[in-house]
């Protein structure tokens, strides 16, 4: 068994590097450079064991140099002939609230099929809460070790917000201080907490145990940097910080309940005691203190169409009028500055770092042929039929030199929301990365819409991250397309003459149809 | 584990006369191995029959020409051996055994408070308890961590809920057989209430619990358990205070529980106190394995010159028939060979024979002797062990070339070689194995050095298997690493680099297999399965729209109906053979007065005189229709609707009658008809103006008129025209206001066709009408276009594998949501005298013999019915209503091949369609045909 063991991990660090790049045509050609370090050891061994560990001496130093290499050279401006580096998204239960590892067997499996498929690297998602109540950051190290042993590089996502499903948590400080005061968190017009994050009104007080918020999140990214000191700049080479609710920029406008994605409008978030206090204070400023005193009341629902009520309208909607302008100022506005402030505190911590920061949006693309657009208004994004409200945010971007992140690229709806979006980022300079949105309905028609998006000519993203691991992502429905994707986008990207010649090319076996679009439906 | 077994090849069934043969007067041949065809193996053993030198028989037999009779296996014993080859032949077999549970005190104990749970197993495996406790002061079946005295020492904590033990190997000292045990104790005094576990089998990966329950032993008889007992959750094992076990295992029959406890006597004997009584409970269990045995099938030369031998010789026990022929040339044609046969020996139906093989006197197998023409290129057989197994060579049948005779060193060499291999046997193999091709290294190379070669013929026997199941070996790592450093010493080496990567693919293939297979199993899983969320839905309201799931449909018109003008009187003559055939719905034409006589261009809404009939008459069907207990849906058209008069403009766009709307209720972006609503939230129907449903007036009174419907005509229900019009939510809203008791709406858009062929995966047209569903939030079904069109492609092309989907479920709306699926082959848009898109002609009976056995709610088209398909169809509404198949029934395909589908409908109905043959299997349940029809089946279970 020992032996099994060990004979197993050597083959998986083996492969990646003994292995050159071009006859699978998978890796970054830069790799290459190990096959020079090892052939020192003259034929093959004929032995099984000798043969081993040739392989493991062979291994060592060249995957580590091949990283330095390409470390330094990283965060300079995309650069076309490069082919676009995949990441997988780790599951967002790897470490669970109660700092533990969940299946790590599984993962460490995983890890090394992604590393010999040529996947660039996994997305560790990092929970503010799991991390602060424990204190303890080993189960996260062990993963980014684990990451580093195969050979992968890792992005890491931190979580600001609590996630439902699965549950994790807000740091216990700011449970007690909601428990003790729950206007701390977004309210829509019926009252309703939203458990997501804390409201954006309340970043500068000093609500938790003395500290704002706003130094928590500073403590939380040194903590982070001192912890994955090792691996920021080798392992680590992005860091995507948590700007609002599911890690995207945005305030809490979906559903409390049900699932995600909805098809209704959504609910402006504005209706915490701090965040009516700073409409009022705004209002007063601005002369017209009598609409300070409560958000839209001719808004629908969740979800209902933009045409209950009058506030969305297409025609004659009270967004349209001066008060509809100055509440959906206000109300964007805090949006960017939030985003805004968090995004200089993390480049404040880490922006002396070897890594790049980036930050998601959301893709609200439903209502988007409407002239309100009314599911980004009360998401917070002010972009309207006549109005642009990606500059201001690309802008925002730019300054922070932070990577915009765009979901959704799996969605065959969306694509005019997802070119304004590039566009206000080429405009501003801002670099892109791609998300798909669920692999719940992942499919042939799926990938091929991704690869849409990386291929385009004008395309200006330079990584992709596939959400998520997990049962589904290996099953057997859904991996052979995903490994055909990724063949077929190193394929692509490589020189004619790097391509295998004729008859050394191979096309993977796929035993299953292309399909599992799954909708689950229960009877 | 090794991938390979070696068998003597050659069995020897005892001589009669060990010595007893005269020395043959030919001269002896060497004794020098025999050389034979060496074969490029694939998936096969390759070995030499030789036999170790010293055992050698010194005698010849001797064999003369002419000859009649088949020899016997000593004859041929030195016959030279021409080709060997050993097959390995892989069946399932069943495995019965015992699973023990003991509740008993434990032995050294004073105070009595200490206990003792004993779990066993005496079937062979590697066991491994997989447990939990809950405690007392916990509500739900959580499972948690047994406090830290409970766990056995060799314990692995699985996350923060569960222990694995494995179980112990013991010799029971009762029957003397090897058991397997696992001991856990505990103090009576720790508050837990039920100890929870299911039995692993690590090496075939196998649960053993009761679909999906686990075992449960309660510790307690506190009133709340009751639901345990109560039977309600169906498993439990119980020690309270009667003593009473229930289970339900894998084997309940076997069971030797005593008494089945009932919720009242044990409600009645509840005591209040904790009282763990004894117990002792053993449950029978059943394990597949799966079994290899080898066939060797030699061809070996006879001195009858004309003829050779082949010699079978295999292990498997039993009775072995050999189904066999030969063939000529290269073709596989079955020919029966010339005489003489072997002893018992049958012609079977003028093709093959079929020879049973006698068995071994010393050993479990049998063995046979065939004479065979020399003329013959091969032989071909598969083997039968009873009616119900047959083995094959991986799906062909096996063949053994007869060839002719050829050496070379090298096979000598290799035969030599062979011979020194050890002969051990391992006829079990219980595990799911992934095999990967390795192709033999380079053999001219090493067959140089004997050392080294007696490891090849292992390595290159590797076989080639797709096999998703996990199970590696070091070995096979091993491999390709081997080829990978082959490789990147040799790169550009086309073929060798190709077949590298063959391995790392297999690799990846292998850990994928083996993440999936971990992420799968851990039971918190985070993967959302939309299903559970949906059951786990608190009830609402119970929503109208979707009737009782046992509705079959008809269309109660064609596009021809509003010719004669009185069509309602027409069909209420027809109300009692409608309701005879087994209709519970009929759907009537659009009831309004129209533009097109069909009614699909209405204009006032309110007037309910059309080309069908008056009002009244209206009234009369529906009154008649309902006397015979069928439901009526109404034809509702609100994605459109026709003006009375022109705008200022001349435009057509304000509306008369009562419902008196102008351009405001039409949508903004219908550049026709100049709307001043807002954009439609849907697609445009060019010919009339769209309804825009985003205003509160136009939405107000489609409701009210609705509502209207409804009390006025005594509509039940309503099957809504053009939906792809207008947002799902608003249909919802309709729903919810009307009431209906079934809803069907016509989301009607087209399917994807990659080079004018239909493409396999129609996902995305499905997820279009679920989503359309969906924003409905589920009140009203859908036609299920989707499986008209697969059903299309199918048929036409008799391509009949596309009616599985990679999930192997049906393919059409009806896989993914039955119990909103309105499944139809034909409507009067698609057939009728419009035939837009009309069901392939003289295959009607097929989609219906699909869609009235299946799940989701089966729509039949006017057209059919009165046709001389009346009967044909009559027969399977029969069948599907006696055997209570409903829009959610389940649906098992069991064949999807090239010209035949097959499918098992709540284990009680069996369906196939197309040319290909198709038998559902006799086990337990024996079916009888229950309605048949050109190129289709269905039985019935008797």
């Amino acid at each position: 068994m020992e032996l099994g063991v060990m004979t197993k991990q050597a083959a998986a660090v083996a492969k990646p590097a003994a292995f050159p790049a071009r006859s699978l045509g998978f890796r970054n050609p830069i790799r290459v450079g190990s096959r020079a370090s090892r052939i020192g050891f003259g034929p093959p061994a004929r032995g099984a064991l000798r043969r081993r560990a040739a392989i493991r001496i062979a291994r060592q130093r060249p995957v580590r140099s091949a990283v330095l290499v390409e470390e330094n050279s990283s965060p300079a401006m995309k650069n076309k002939a490069e082919p676009v580096r995949i990441f997988v998204g780790l599951p967002l239960d790897t470490v669970s609230a109660g700092n533990e590892i969940n299946h790590s067997k599984a993962i460490a499996a995983g890890l090394r099929a992604l590393a010999l498929l040529g996947v660039h690297g996994v997305d560790l998602p990092i929970s503010w809460g799991v991390a602060s109540n424990s204190g303890d950051w080993s189960s996260y190290l062990t993963i980014a070790n684990m990451a580093r042993d195969a050979g992968l590089r890792l992005r890491v996502s931190l979580h600001l917000h609590a996630d439902r499903r699965p549950s994790l948590p807000l740091p216990q400080p700011v449970d007690r201080a909601v428990a003790a005061n729950p206007d701390l968190l977004f309210t829509d017009r019926s009252g309703r907490r939203r458990p997501d994050c804390l409201s954006f009104a309340v970043e500068d007080l000093p609500v938790l145990d003395g500290k704002t918020p706003m130094e928590a999140y500073e403590e939380f990214f040194q903590s982070f940097r001192v912890a994955f000191a090792d691996f920021i700049g080798s392992t680590i080479t992005n860091i995507t910080i948590g700007l609002g609710a599911n890690g995207e920029l945005c305030y809490p406008s979906f559903p409390p309940t049900g699932d995600n994605p909805f098809t209704g409008v959504g609910e402006f978030q504005c209706y915490d005691k701090y965040m009516l206090a700073d409409l009022k204070r705004y209002a007063e400023e601005s002369g017209n203190p009598l609409w300070g005193l409560s958000g839209p009341h001719d808004a629908p629902e969740y979800n209902q169409s933009p045409y209950f009520g009058n506030f969305f309208k297409d025609h004659g909607g009270s967004w349209e009028t001066p008060y509809g302008q100055f509440f959906l100022s206000w109300y964007s506005g805090k949006l960017l500055s939030h985003g805004d402030r968090l995004l200089s505190i993390a480049s404040k911590v880490f922006g002396n770092l070897p890594v790049t920061l980036s930050a998601k949006v959301p893709l609200l693309h439903q209502w988007h042929n409407t002239r309100s657009r009314p599911a980004e208004l009360t998401a917070g994004f002010f972009n309207t039929d006549d109005r642009d409200g990606y500059e201001a945010v690309a802008q925002m971007f730019a300054k922070n030199s932070c990577t915009m992140i765009i979901p959704g690229m799996d969605l065959a709806v969306g694509d005019q929301l997802v070119s304004q979006i590039m566009q206000a980022c080429k405009r501003h300079g801002v670099r892109l990365s791609g998300e798909n949105s669920s692999i719940i309905i992942a499919g042939t028609a799926v990938f091929s819409k991704i690869k849409e998006h990386i291929l385009a000519n004008n395309s200006v993203l330079d990584s992709f991250t596939y959400q998520r691991m997990g049962a589904e992502f290996f099953s057997p429905e859904h991996w052979p397309l995903f490994t055909q994707f990724v063949r077929s986008m190193a394929q692509q990207q490589m020189d004619s003459d790097d391509v295998p010649s004729k008859d050394g090319r191979l096309s993977l076996r796929m035993n299953s149809v292309p399909g599992n679009d799954r909708e689950l439906q229960a009877v | 584990m090794s991938l390979v077994r070696w068998k003597p090849v050659l069995h020897r069934p005892p001589r009669e006369n060990p010595n007893g043969f005269p020395r043959s007067r030919c001269p002896p041949r060497s004794q020098l191995p025999r050389p034979f065809c060496y074969r490029k193996p694939v998936s096969r053993s390759v070995s030499c029959s030789t036999l170790p030198k010293d055992q050698r028989p010194r005698v010849r037999p001797i064999v003369r020409a002419g000859v009649t009779q088949t020899p016997s296996l000593a004859e041929v014993e030195d016959a030279e051996v021409l080709f060997s080859e050993t097959f390995q032949l892989k069946h399932s077999q069943t495995v019965e055994g015992k699973i023990a549970v003991r509740l008993n005190p434990a032995e050294a104990d004073e105070n009595g408070t200490k206990w003792r749970l004993t779990v066993g197993c005496n079937l062979e495996g590697k066991w491994t308890l997989h447990w939990g406790v809950s405690y007392f002061d916990e509500i739900g079946s959580e499972w948690d961590q047994p406090p830290p005295e409970m766990r056995p020492p060799d314990s692995v904590l699985i996350k923060d809920y569960a222990i694995e033990t494995p179980l112990k190997k013991v010799s029971s000292p009762l029957e003397g057989q090897m058991l397997h045990e696992i001991h856990i104790d505990f103090d009576s005094n720790t508050p837990i209430a039920a100890i929870h576990f299911v039995l692993k089998e690590e090496e075939t990966g196998a649960w053993f619990q009761h679909k999906g329950r686990d075992f449960r032993i309660s510790l307690t008889d506190y009133p709340k358990e009751d639901n345990v007992v109560g039977g309600r959750r169906g498993f439990g094992i119980w020690p309270g205070a009667l003593n009473q076990i229930s289970s339900l295992l894998p084997k309940a029959e076997g069971s030797s529980s005593k008494q089945k406890d009932s919720a009242g006597e044990v409600r009645d004997t509840m005591i209040q106190n904790r009282h763990i009584s004894q117990f002792s409970e053993e449950i029978s269990i059943s394990k597949q394995l799966l079994v290899t045995n080898s066939m060797t099938v030699s061809v070996r030369k006879s001195d009858d010159t004309d003829k050779k031998i082949i010699q079978f010789d295999t292990d498997l026990p039993g009775d072995v028939i050999v189904h066999w022929g030969v063939c000529t040339n290269d073709g596989r044609k079955w020919v029966i060979p010339s005489t003489p046969h072997p002893p018992t020996t049958k012609i079977f139906r003028q093709k093959v024979l079929q020879t049973l093989l006698q068995p071994k006197a010393d050993s479990i197998g049998s063995w046979g002797l065939f004479l065979v023409d020399k003329e013959s290129s091969g032989v071909v057989f598969v083997l039968k062990l009873n009616e119900y197994t047959w083995l094959n060579n991986m799906g062909t049948d096996f063949y053994v070339p007869i060839g002719r005779e050829s050496s070379s060193t090298t096979e000598i060499a290799l035969d030599n070689i062979a011979r020194e291999q050890p002969t051990g046997t391992e006829t079990q193999d219980v595990r799911n194995r992934l095999n990967i091709l390795v192709p033999p290294p380079n053999e001219s190379l090493e067959a140089t050095d004997p050392k080294e070669i007696s490891t090849s013929p292992i390595k290159s026997q590797v076989t080639l298997r797709t096999d998703k199941a996990v199970a590696y070996t070091d070995e096979i790592i091993n491999e390709i690493r081997s080829l990978v450093t082959d490789i990147s010493s040799e790169r550009g080496q086309g073929a060798k680099s190709k077949e590298a990567q063959e391995s790392i693919l297999q690799e990846i293939e292998k850990l994928a297999a083996e993440a999936y297979s971990i992420f799968r199993s851990s039971i918190p899983s985070f993967v959302e399965h939309v299903s559970d969320v949906e059951i786990s839905k608190p009830a609402v309201k119970v929503c109208s729209g979707t009737g009782s799931g046992y509705e079959i449909l008809c269309q109660g018109f064609n596009w021809e109906s509003n010719k004669s003008g009185r069509w309602y009187s027409e069909l209420s003559a027809k109300t009692k053979e409608l309701s005879s055939l087994g209709f519970t719905v009929v759907w009537l034409p659009p009831p309004t007065e129209s533009v097109s006589p069909e009614g699909y261009m209405p204009k006032d809404l309110y007037n309910l005189n059309s080309r069908y009939g008056s009002m009244e008459e209206l009234k009369d069907l529906v009154k008649s229709f309902h006397e015979v207990g069928i439901k009526v849906l109404g034809d509702v058209v609100l994605n459109h609707r026709c003006a009375h008069y022109q705008n200022k403009d001349g435009v057509w766009n304000i509306f008369g009658g009562r419902l008196d709307w102008d351009e405001r209720a039409i949508v903004a972006d219908d550049p026709h008809f100049q709307g001043r609503g807002n954009k439609s939230s849907g697609d445009s129907f060019h010919a009339a103006p769209n309804i825009d449903h985003s205003q509160d007036f136009v939405r107000r009174d489609l409701k009210e008129w609705l509502c209207w419907l409804r009390k006025e005509i005594g509509y039940d229900g309503w099957r809504l025209d053009f939906v792809r019009g207008f947002w799902g939510g608003y249909v919802k809203d309709y729903i919810e206001a009307s009431e209906p008791y079934f809803a069907v709406g016509e989301y009607w858009d087209s399917l994807s066709y990659t080079y004018g062929a239909m493409d396999h995966n129609q996902d995305a047209h499905r997820q279009r009408i679920v989503d359309w569903i969906n924003a409905t939030n589920g009140t009203a079904g859908a036609f299920d276009v989707t499986t008209k069109g697969i059903l299309h492609s199918a048929l036409e092309r008799c391509e009949y594998w596309r009616l599985s989907d990679a999930d192997g479920k049906p393919p059409g709306v009806v896989g993914w949501w039955p119990s909103r699926a309105v499944t139809f082959i034909e409507n009067h848009d698609t057939g009728s005298t419009q035939g837009h898109w009309r069901f392939p002609s003289g295959k009607e009976m097929q989609g219906y013999a699909y869609i009235l056995t299946h799940p989701g709610t089966p729509a039949v088209f006017y057209d059919h019915i009165f046709s001389h398909y009346n009967h044909e169809i009559s027969k399977l509404i029969s069948v599907r209503n006696r055997n209570k198949i409903h829009c959610r029934s389940t649906v098992k395909i069991t064949k999807a091949e090239r010209d035949v589908y097959a499918a098992e409908i709540e284990e009680k109905v069996a369906v196939k369609i197309g040319p290909g043959f198709y038998e559902p299997p006799d086990g337990p349940k024996s079916w009888v045909v229950a309605a048949e029809g050109t190129d289709y089946k269905v039985w019935e279970t008797s």
